[in-house]
């Protein structure tokens, strides 16, 4: 019993410090060859990049100006009574024949639009 | 006269052959715990993929132990051979002393054999390979430090390992296989046990399943109380973009580091970044939808129900089993609370940045347990979305769950 312990306590100590370095090894090394890849990358592009640069650098920068602006539903406040029967007929659809009822709609300031899609993007796979 | 004799025998000698002849009271009971388990699969749907076939194995082995039933050979006499009215010619003869015996073979029950999987620990890295498919581990290469997260929630596997031990009801090889529930991996769990402790895989098996489909009930109430609404609140930076070739490059850095440090650990871990490499390399489309669909199924429903047909009555209904289920939740809940502990060091460390409630995803169990950092986050901010910063903790536990199965498998003598 009493070695047992010993040897239990061996392990604690021992199998904390085993995962912990091999984890933390992984951390830096994940660290290293992230930034060796993104500098070849970078490196790669810059390459790519030079002899179109003039071309494409007035393109590149107009057009996010232009989408996010128009991406961006003027915020007065009202919520259009289109928008308002859209959410319903979704709150519809997944309650189903459960009893339900929407009590209010409120416009959530979390997120641009923009932001949102890259959230649901980000987690669709899960 | 004769006829009504001779059919009466043969009802005597069938109902002597039936389960109500040669079952014991162990084996009832066995059959009511698969159907609260079936129950538990079908009407509450926690975990029926591996529910469901585990409570199944479960009822079969207990209506007909036979089915689990090893292949013996028997040596007998041409005389024995003759009075069964079998041929001679058609086996194989030894001699021993002079004497020729006749090997007859009785072949083993059907889940004997796909037991082997199991024994032989072919199923949880071929499972492995499947989880490797479908796990991006883009949000832990983007956020590397997640890996600490993944190495805390392990605490729990070593401290359970301690309290196994203290126990005294418990071997070494024992407490270290309930020490592994703590690791939230079923896989691993199971791999972990038949090399340590191959007997007690029924009850290890069920408890790690059963909490695995419980966390949404045992982790968030240890998660508010180990945190403040601040805490929860924090919202987290956006996580940077990965490229495809850090993706393609991760498996195969991972797998040589650890198999070199942790040879013990490398058929998980192996068979794990094997699966991930297919998903991300991309040009072996056809053989990365086999390992995440076909071949994981499969493998699912053999390793579910011969592991389910390891929990005959007497195997199950014991103290020890008592102990593995009490020990189990202790395990799950402590690599939570360590999880969100180290969370919230990192809350300080980085002045606010990092929600503790992350820290929880590190015990495996992926992707349930960083579902449930998404929902805790969300009940105190709406607009807070933590699921892609709790994935990176969550498949860093599953590496270290397999790292932590290698220090246990290197460590107690098997």
């Amino acid at each position: 019993m009493g070695e047992n312990m010993t040897q239990a306590l061996i392990m604690l100590l021992g199998g904390f410090i085993v995962v912990f370095c091999v984890l933390i090894l992984l951390i830096i090394i994940v660290k290293l060859y992230s930034k060796i890849v993104s500098s070849v990358q970078n490196a790669a592009d810059n390459k790519k990049a030079t002899p179109q640069a003039q071309e494409d650098a007035p393109v590149s920068t107009a057009q996010p100006v232009t989408v996010s602006a128009s991406s961006e539903p003027a915020d007065d406040g009202e919520i259009p009574g289109e928008i308002i029967a859209v959410i319903a007929a979704a709150v519809d659809a997944v309650y189903g024949s459960q009893p339900h009822r929407v009590r209010s709609v409120k416009r959530s300031h979390s997120r641009s639009a923009w932001g949102r899609a890259g959230v649901a993007e980000n987690t669709k796979p899960f | 006269m004769e006829i009504l004799n001779q059919l009466s025998a043969m009802i005597v000698g069938l109902l002597h052959d039936s389960g109500f002849g040669s079952l014991s009271w162990q084996n009832y009971v066995m059959m009511c715990v698969s159907f609260i388990l079936m129950y538990l699969a079908i009407k509450k749907q926690y975990e029926p993929l591996l529910l469901l076939p585990i409570a199944f194995g479960m009822l079969l082995v207990n209506v007909f132990p036979g089915i689990m039933g090893m292949p013996e050979t028997h040596l007998e006499t041409y005389q024995q051979i003759i009075d069964q009215k079998l041929d001679p010619s058609t086996f194989a003869t030894v001699v021993v002393d002079g004497q020729t015996y006749y090997e007859h073979i009785t072949y083993g029950g059907l889940f004997y054999y796909l037991y082997q999987g199991v024994k032989l620990g072919i199923y949880p890295p071929l499972i492995f390979l499947g989880i490797g498919a479908m796990t991006d581990f883009g949000p832990l290469i983007a956020n590397p430090k997640s890996f600490i997260l993944g190495a805390a929630a392990q605490i729990g596997i070593f401290l359970t390992y301690i309290c196994a031990t203290a126990l005294g009801i418990f071997s070494p090889q024992e407490a270290g296989s309930i020490a592994i529930i703590g690791g939230a991996d079923g896989p691993t769990a199971i791999f972990v046990t038949t090399k340590l402790a191959p007997q007690l895989l029924g009850p290890i098996a069920v408890a790690a399943y059963s909490y695995m489909a419980l966390v949404p009930i045992i982790q968030p109430p240890i998660m508010r109380l180990l945190t403040t609404k601040k805490e929860r609140s924090v919202k987290m930076g956006q996580l940077r973009p990965v490229s495809k070739l850090e993706k393609i490059l991760f498996p195969i850095i991972v797998v040589t580091l650890v198999a070199l440090l942790l040879p013990d650990a490398a058929p998980l871990v192996g068979m794990l970044m094997l699966g991930n490499l297919f998903k991300e390399s991309g040009v072996v489309d056809r053989i990365n939808k086999t390992a995440q669909n076909e071949l994981m199924n499969i493998v699912t429903i053999f390793l579910g129900v011969t592991v389910g047909a390891t929990a005959t009555g007497t195997n199950f209904l014991t103290i020890q089993t008592g102990g593995i289920i009490f020990l189990g939740l202790f395990a799950f809940s402590l690599a939570t609370a360590s999880g969100v502990l180290f969370g919230k060091i990192m809350y300080w460390a980085t002045k606010g940045k990092v929600n503790p409630l992350i820290g929880s995803a590190g015990v495996s169990a992926v992707p349930m347990a960083a579902r449930i950092s998404q929902k805790v986050g969300q009940e105190e901010n709406p607009g807070n979305f933590l699921l892609m910063h709790a994935m990176g903790p969550n498949v860093a536990g599953v590496i270290g769950s397999a790292v932590a199965a290698g220090v246990l498998l290197s460590v107690i003598p098997h």
